[in-house]
């Protein structure tokens, strides 16, 4: 426990603040979510197009359910998985801010399975805000 | 830079520090004389005045410190070293080890397990405490309580009195706490925890008992030092300690597992995702 708070001090002397968070965090075991992202592929994310078919603002998470586009002009209904009510409300989204018949792109780490659905990492609205998906998610990694 | 020794709660704030705490204990004193005894009067049998912190310190919103994408302040008490393994007896040792050896092994193969939490259960105690969502604190005579975002999850600690038997505790998620304030620093003793109810996938007997100290390093921030004890399964102590942030202004939020869309894939034992709209 010194070593650590030791080398955690000596990091944030020398400026490396994030190193220590990181460390702190990373072998201090925060719970990143209501359950584990392994059931999704977030190293070959995905962007999709669509129509929103359902928005559904609820506990353990929010789901939007998207009629994607697909290369042959054809459509196909995708379930995108996003944080919960409370991490989104703290980083800006709002209850009503998506609504069915909304055209929105999303970049999704899709599931593993193969079947459509995935986890959000990025959404751009109609108007062009373009929100994440909390910190516990992570990050897009494509465009 | 702030230097604080965690033990013996001696602080030395910076100026800036001190002059907040003086403020605030003005403030205190204001207000007490304005009301009179009744906020701040300790349930029958504390003895001594009651400290700022054992009066309203704790009261308020609080986030789990460091945050996920928060980096560390140099200005706050270094985050508390990493939860360490449990020490486990041998031969559960042993099993707990195999165990986590197969969350990770279903990790990578995609199929995490479908847990007690991913089936929208509350975490209990200890688990609770570090705090996945803001939490609240609420102090009023007699009784401190502490309640955390996720999962709408209530504990209520009784202050001053005496811990009822541990083989008359009722099983269930959070305990029976009792606690007392030694200065800045309230003690609660927890026993009662279900033996489904788990941190760390470890694993406890209805002989489980667990310590806090809840000490205030500032008025805005304080640390639970937590030390679990179990004779059945552990060989001694295991200690750990989170750290909160005040989180002025934010109301908490409801939750209410709803629309859980998580399942349990009957070949597999993992996690799985219904697709499609429900």
């Amino acid at each position: 426990m010194r070593q650590f708070i030791r080398a955690c001090r000596r990091s944030l002397e020398r400026g490396w603040v994030p190193l220590c968070g990181a460390l702190a965090l990373g072998a201090s075991g925060l719970a990143l979510a209501h359950h584990s992202f392994a059931m999704f592929d977030s190293a070959h994310q995905i962007k999709l197009a669509g129509t929103v078919k359902s928005f559904e603002w609820s506990n353990p998470h929010v789901y939007i359910e998207l009629d994607a586009m697909t290369e042959d002009g054809t459509t196909k209904g995708y379930t995108v998985e996003c944080a919960n009510p409370g991490i989104l409300n703290r980083i800006g989204w709002k209850f009503n801010m998506i609504k069915p018949g909304d055209k929105i792109t999303v970049i999704i780490a899709p599931l593993k399975t193969g079947e459509p659905g995935g986890l959000l990492k990025q959404v751009t609205l109609p108007d062009g805000r373009v929100f994440a998906n909390g910190a516990p998610a992570g990050k897009a990694n494509i465009q | 830079m702030l230097q604080i020794k965690r033990q013996n709660a001696c602080i030395n704030l910076p100026v800036v520090s001190r002059a907040r705490t003086a403020r605030a204990l003005l403030l205190l004193s204001m207000c007490l004389g304005a009301a009179g005894p009744g906020l701040a009067a300790p349930a029958s049998g504390a003895k001594a005045p009651a400290s700022a912190a054992a009066v309203h310190g704790l009261t308020g919103t609080w986030n789990r410190y460091p945050q996920l994408d928060e980096g560390v302040d140099p200005k706050l008490p270094p985050p508390p070293a990493p939860v360490p393994p449990p020490p486990l007896k041998p031969e559960h040792k042993a099993q707990w080890d195999a165990q986590q050896k197969a969350v990770r092994e279903a990790d990578a193969r995609g199929e995490p397990p479908f847990t007690d939490y991913v089936k929208c259960l509350p975490d209990g105690m200890p688990a609770m405490m570090l705090a996945m969502f803001p939490m609240e604190v609420l102090q009023t005579p007699g009784q401190v309580t502490i309640m955390q975002e996720a999962y709408n999850q209530v504990r209520r600690i009784y202050l001053n009195e005496k811990q009822i038997a541990i083989e008359d505790a009722e099983p269930g998620y959070w305990g029976h706490s009792v606690g007392h304030w030694e200065g800045d620093t309230l003690i609660v003793d927890t026993v009662g925890i279900k033996e489904a109810v788990r941190f760390r996938n470890v694993p406890h007997s209805d002989q489980m008992r667990i310590h806090e100290r809840i000490h205030m390093l500032t008025p805005d921030f304080f640390e639970d030092q937590i030390t679990v004890e179990d004779p059945v399964y552990l060989t001694g102590p295991w200690n750990f300690t989170y750290a909160y942030k005040r989180l002025p202004h934010y109301k908490m939020l409801e939750y209410v597992c709803d629309s859980n869309r998580e399942y349990k894939d009957p070949k597999t034992g993992g996690t799985r995702l219904r697709i499609g709209d429900h």
